[in-house]
């Protein structure tokens, strides 16, 4: 059977997380041309002073996620899949060989850039554990209004949804949500209404810059964000990285596609464990590992029993 | 003969046409044999592009030496294949259609890949023909989906090209006879080539061309439940099932699934079912896989024969030494047939007892859910109450509810549910995903599973409505609900209605059946984990390593 690389989006980083990976996996070189490529030390990013700023969790956690592909690799190994969830997709599209490095990371920091330039205050996110998609949209259709927006955005698992929008309708949607019968319901400390409409006009930003950059057919099937599809082709993984940003992280799909390929083991890259957790539940039969909180000699062991 | 002209084609084009293509392949072979290395090369020197080809794969047992080598076939030499497969179960069953070496699907089920079929039905990466139940599928290789192709998988075969399929003969038979017999090309995978078979599963003059697979084809142990995953909820619904179906209706043949719902009613026949004096009087002929659940009842003597659709890992050394329950050859092993116990479960059987995902106001039920097409399997051909059936049995008599001369009976199809599902998702629903799933695919009906009016009886943690006795719509719909707990079908129940229908017998909770909720406990079951079913079965049933933990 074969084995999928996963890489986390927000919610993963925490403070001194590049750190951590460099006193793990070494990698001096990743984190040289990093710093080269922003002209600034990228291992001056992972502070919790620096993580407040949005750009910077994306560009620590995109240096993470391709770090941690970097060790596999210098051991001789790699994915069968890649999938990335949000900013985790440039991680992936790295790791298939669509993007350089060096590509990407601007591409992520153009992200950031714009995120958190498009809505100063006032909007964020949510997430509800215990109600089903359906259920969570006919709540949204009900509360959201065009002068306090709210939209259905990540769908994690079949009951583990996330909302963006105004905080205010955010809020209401939450309240509803526990009276529907949810088992949770929480806002989420992200200052950007993430992959929604009101993030169309990022997305379209986004993607004039993305155009520029040529990239090559993956090396392994990518998973897209959007519509949760085995993509082939440059320009499709392009354009799924440019759009995603204002659609639905189709994520629970995504690792379903790849189970349906045949993976049996799932990684997630540093510094991430939530989407170890969400395909350990979904997918009993398999195994779900977070790189993070493993040795590289169990992560291979794994491998290539996995690849037998 | 008044002026019509005889037309003068040739009567015999398909015939022409094998023997040009086998003896393209000629070089390659020795005897009827080809080496594993040319199997790429001799693919595509036999299949034209557009061919019908029969992939095998049920939810058992799959060709995947063949699957494999077809996915590896240049693009450019076969195209827009029209496949016809019982199963699309392997990646590769998809990835050819990615590629373009196939382009039409005709199938029964998919559950294993349905996200990926779904999402290729949307994306026109995949045309599809119909989706089946197993017996339509088998009929229609016989009718208009005559095969140009077989790729089929048997466990040994002779030098002459006979085979052995064994316990796992499942449809390979079928198969073979609906290609062999109107000049189609049979090409099988086996797992080894012996100088004598155990026995022939299948003549030699019905192959064409046999390839000794670089590994055994592909085979789940996807009969096998665990007891100690089985709940006590699950205990008292298998309770009330023997008490208020098997015994009420004396239910002597009959099909069960393959959820944990019927694992426990097969485990609680020599305890509860003895108790209550049952034995020799329910449940002595089974179409069913050789269930390892089943294995304490039949070792207590409560059962007097099984047919079997095909294998379950583990079990070959059981059903050898248990000839007169199972279908044994003259070798002493299982022979499974997969199209024959179909029939059977159509045809012969009183009962069908399965379970679902959704089921409706109605009673109709399915297994599709949101964005998912998961196909039918075999399930509609045994839940349903097939209206050819002429022979009477007590259980099909008792199911006549109406004073007429011309009356007749109907097989019980049985529906056991809890009424939520895991993660809280209700299983009594408003609407089924699958009419929404149905216009997402073009489909040209929802696939329903299990349709409202042939379902006798449904079974939930709360109690049994008999929906049999349903004299209207609206009867039958009051009945569901008062079963249907607190979804949002069970909240429209009435309270006095359902005090009616308890006293008409159209409602029985398990008070009403002489069952006390506490009685329900896991030390009923005749085994209480697989280490337990080894010990019944004298240790001749050899669970797979998943199994295993002691």
């Amino acid at each position: 059977m074969s084995v999928a690389f996963l890489f986390p989006g927000q919610g993963a980083q925490y403070a001194g997380m590049l750190h951590d990976i460099k006193n793990k996996w070494g990698l001096a070189p990743t984190f040289e041309e990093a710093s080269e490529v922003l002209n600034q030390d990228v291992l001056s990013l992972d502070s919790s002073e620096k993580l407040k700023c949005n750009k910077n969790v994306q560009i620590c956690l995109f240096i993470a996620g391709v770090a941690t592909v970097r060790s596999f690799k210098n051991k001789g190994c790699s994915p069968d899949v890649v999938g990335g969830h949000s900013i985790g997709a440039f991680g992936a599209a790295v790791a298939s060989e669509v993007l350089s490095f060096k590509e990407a990371l601007l591409l992520v920091k153009k992200r950031g850039e714009l995120m958190e330039n498009a809505y100063p205050d006032g909007y964020g996110m949510g997430v509800v554990m215990g109600l089903r998609e359906h259920q969570i949209l006919s709540i949204v259709h009900e509360l959201s209004t065009d002068a306090a927006p709210v939209y259905v955005a990540n769908l994690n698992s079949p009951d583990q949804i996330t909302i963006s929008g105004t905080l205010k309708a955010i809020e209401k949607v939450l309240e509803k949500a526990s009276k529907k019968g949810a088992r949770k319901t929480k806002m989420l400390h992200v200052t950007v209404p993430s992959h929604c409409p009101l993030m169309e006009g990022v997305s379209s930003e986004l993607r004039k810059t993305i155009t520029e950059v040529k990239g090559k057919d993956p090396a392994v099937p990518f998973i897209g964000n959007c519509k949760a599809r085995k993509l082939w082709k440059a320009a499709d993984i392009k354009e799924d990285l440019a759009a995603s940003v204002a659609l639905p992280v189709r994520w629970h799909d995504t690792t379903e596609v790849m189970y349906e390929m045949g993976t049996r083991l799932y990684i997630e890259m540093a510094p991430g464990r939530v989407l170890t957790d969400l395909a350990a539940k979904s997918f009993p039969e398999a195994r779900a590992i977070s790189a993070a909180e493993s040795t590289m000699k169990t992560l291979l062991i794994l491998m290539e029993k996995e690849k037998m | 003969m008044s002026g019509i002209k005889k037309t003068s084609k040739s009567w015999t084009t398909r015939r022409d046409q094998k023997a040009v293509r086998l003896a393209k392949i000629d070089h390659l072979l020795k005897g009827k044999l080809l080496g594993n290395a040319h199997i790429i090369e001799a693919l595509e020197l036999l299949i034209s592009p557009g061919d019908k080809v029969v992939l095998e794969g049920d939810n058992q047992k799959q060709a995947s030496f063949l699957s494999k080598a077809l996915n590896e076939v240049s693009a450019d030499k076969i195209n827009g294949l029209h496949m016809i497969m019982s199963s699309i179960s392997r990646p590769e069953h998809l990835d050819i259609f990615e590629k373009g070496i196939a382009e039409k699907i005709d199938f029964s089920y998919a559950g294993a890949q349905s996200l990926r079929v779904s999402q290729m039905i949307e994306d026109e990466t995949l045309k599809m023909g119909e989706i089946h139940t197993y017996l339509e599928l088998y009929g229609r290789l016989f009718i208009d989906l005559i095969p140009n192709i077989a790729l089929v998988a048997a466990d040994k075969a002779d030098a002459q090209g006979n085979l052995y399929t064994g316990a796992n003969t499942e449809e390979t038979p079928t198969i073979i006879e609906a290609t062999a017999f109107k000049d189609g090309i049979v090409i099988v995978q086996v797992n080894e080539l012996v100088e004598e078979l155990p026995r022939v599963d299948i003549p030699a003059s019905w192959i064409d061309c046999i390839v000794v697979a670089d590994q055994p084809y592909q085979l789940e142990a996807l009969f096998t439940r665990d007891p100690r995953h089985i709940t006590e909820l699950q205990i008292l619904m298998a309770m009330m099932t023997i008490r208020g179906i098997y015994e009420r209706h004396s239910v002597q043949s009959l099909n069960h699934g393959i959820g944990f719902n019927t694992a426990a009613i097969e485990l609680l026949l020599p305890t509860y079912g003895e108790k209550l004096g049952l034995k020799g009087k329910i449940c002595k002929h089974w179409a069913l896989n050789p269930h390892p659940t089943l294995i304490p009842a039949i070792e207590s003597g409560w059962i007097e024969s099984v047919h079997c659709f095909g294998g379950e890992v583990g079990m070959e050394q059981y059903t050898a030494a248990r000839p007169d329950v199972f279908f044994t050859g003259r070798d002493g092993s299982l022979r499974s047939n997969r199209a024959m116990c179909q029939v059977a479960g159509q045809y012969a059987v009183d009962a069908f007892v399965g379970s679902t995902l959704q089921i409706d106001g109605e009673g109709n039920s399915s297994t599709v859910t949101s964005g998912r097409l998961s196909g039918f399997g075999g399930a509609p051909n045994m839940g349903h109450d097939p209206r050819g059936r002429r022979h009477s049995t007590p259980a099909w008599l008792d199911m006549i509810n109406e004073q007429h001369e011309l009356a007749r009976g109907r097989k019980l199809v049985v529906q056991m549910v809890e009424t939520f599902q895991s993660g809280n998702e209700p299983v009594f629903v408003e609407s089924l995903d699958a009419i929404k799933v149905a216009k997402q695919a073009g489909l040209a009906t929802a696939p329903v599973m299990i349709y409202g009016d042939d379902v006798t009886h449904v079974v939930t943690e709360e109690g049994i409505a008999y929906l049999y006795k349903a004299q209207s719509l609206d009867e039958r719909k009051a009945a569901l609900e008062a079963v249907a707990g607190v979804t949002p079908i069970g909240l429209r129940h009435n309270q006095n209605k359902v005090e009616k229908m308890r006293r008409d017998g159209l409602v029985a909770f398990p008070e009403d059946l002489q069952i006390r909720r506490t009685e329900a406990k896991r030390s009923l079951l005749a085994a209480r984990s697989v280490e337990d079913l080894v010990e019944w079965s004298d240790g001749l049933y050899n669970p797979p390593a998943k199994f295993r933990n002691w």
